[in-house]
């Protein structure tokens, strides 16, 4: 059989006093105690220790993250569909220029322009802009 | 409705629903984030940025765990990736990490209150969970993803050190 240390008894003998398992038998447990006054003190001050804490709560600050949260989730959810319509859109150009024996004239040859115009101005976006700001990329 | 529920409909892309899960867990998951970070404002950024990491992988949700249990591991990580740059400590005033409680004088609860702080981010954690948090060994070991010895090992350390710096006051 193993032989118990002081650190296996105070580990074990806090563990029956959360209402756990212990790993040694409580006879093993309560024989080291009685005979190890270092145990005896140790248990005493750890127990003290529980009743201080046993009554605690965390204090829970009044917070409201939703707003921020969804606003995040929202971009996130959203960014794919105006590259999605415009890929769309470029595609359906495409198939009617194909078109054969149809002169679209100069103002149709303009139209992926005018798309991705509106595109930029959808997403807010300036690309004649150039950030000043120093961004570190991971 | 219920947390399954919940995780059902956000899982088939319902994103209001996700705003439950936020407001029921919000302030349980601020009040941890400060016993690891000990600063408000980093543990509201650590809870924001844990429930958008939540949304993301909520088609990976793992039906055994509960939601919190899933979720304080996403938490756990982001709040252990902001400790490395965080804010200069509030003071006690501002962020406290205990609730007053009646019966109880305010320079005991102080006491404890900044031996709490001068332990370990890992020692403050387990000793948060068993106490304040009143999880069993089995749910510690489930949030922290440690054997149940390390549960029992690492607990009874964190209780030794704290002992000891509530015996230096």
């Amino acid at each position: 059989m193993k032989e118990l240390t002081c650190e296996d008894v105070l580990i074990s003998q806090m563990a029956a006093a959360d209402g756990e398992e212990p790993e040694f038998s409580k006879q093993q447990l309560s024989t080291h105690i009685a005979g190890c006054a270092n145990c005896q003190h140790e248990l005493k001050q750890l127990q003290a220790l529980d009743h201080l804490l046993a009554g605690q709560t965390l204090s829970e600050p009044h917070v409201d993250l939703w707003p921020a949260i969804e606003n995040r989730i929202a971009k996130r959810t959203n960014r794919w569909q105006p590259f999605a319509l415009i890929g769309l859109l470029l595609v359906i150009y495409k198939l009617v220029e194909m078109l054969p024996a149809r002169d679209p004239g100069m103002a149709f040859k303009l139209v992926p322009l005018v798309i991705v115009v509106l595109l930029f101005v959808f997403i807010r976006e300036n690309p004649f802009r150039i950030n000043t700001e120093l961004v570190l990329e991971r | 409705m219920d947390d399954a529920d919940a995780i059902k409909r956000c899982q088939q892309g319902d994103r209001e629903v996700f705003r439950h899960l936020v407001e029921r867990y919000q302030k349980r998951a601020v009040a941890q984030a400060m016993v690891i970070l000990l600063n408000r404002d980093d543990a509201e950024d650590a809870v924001q940025e844990a429930f958008i990491d939540a949304f993301k992988a909520i088609g990976t949700f793992d039906t055994s765990r509960t939601f919190y249990q899933w979720f304080y591991v996403l938490l756990r990580n982001r709040c252990y990736k902001l400790t490395g740059r965080r804010r200069p400590t509030e003071s006690l005033d501002e962020a406290s990490l205990l609730a007053s409680q009646p019966g109880m004088a305010n320079e005991t609860r102080l006491a404890l209150e900044n031996a709490l702080r001068s332990l370990t981010r890992e020692e403050r954690e387990i000793v948060s969970l068993k106490y304040f948090g009143g999880l069993s060994y089995d749910e510690i070991a489930a949030h922290l993803q440690i054997p149940r010895g390390t549960v029992m090992s690492r607990l009874f350390y964190a209780r030794q050190r704290l002992q000891g710096k509530l015996s230096e006051v």
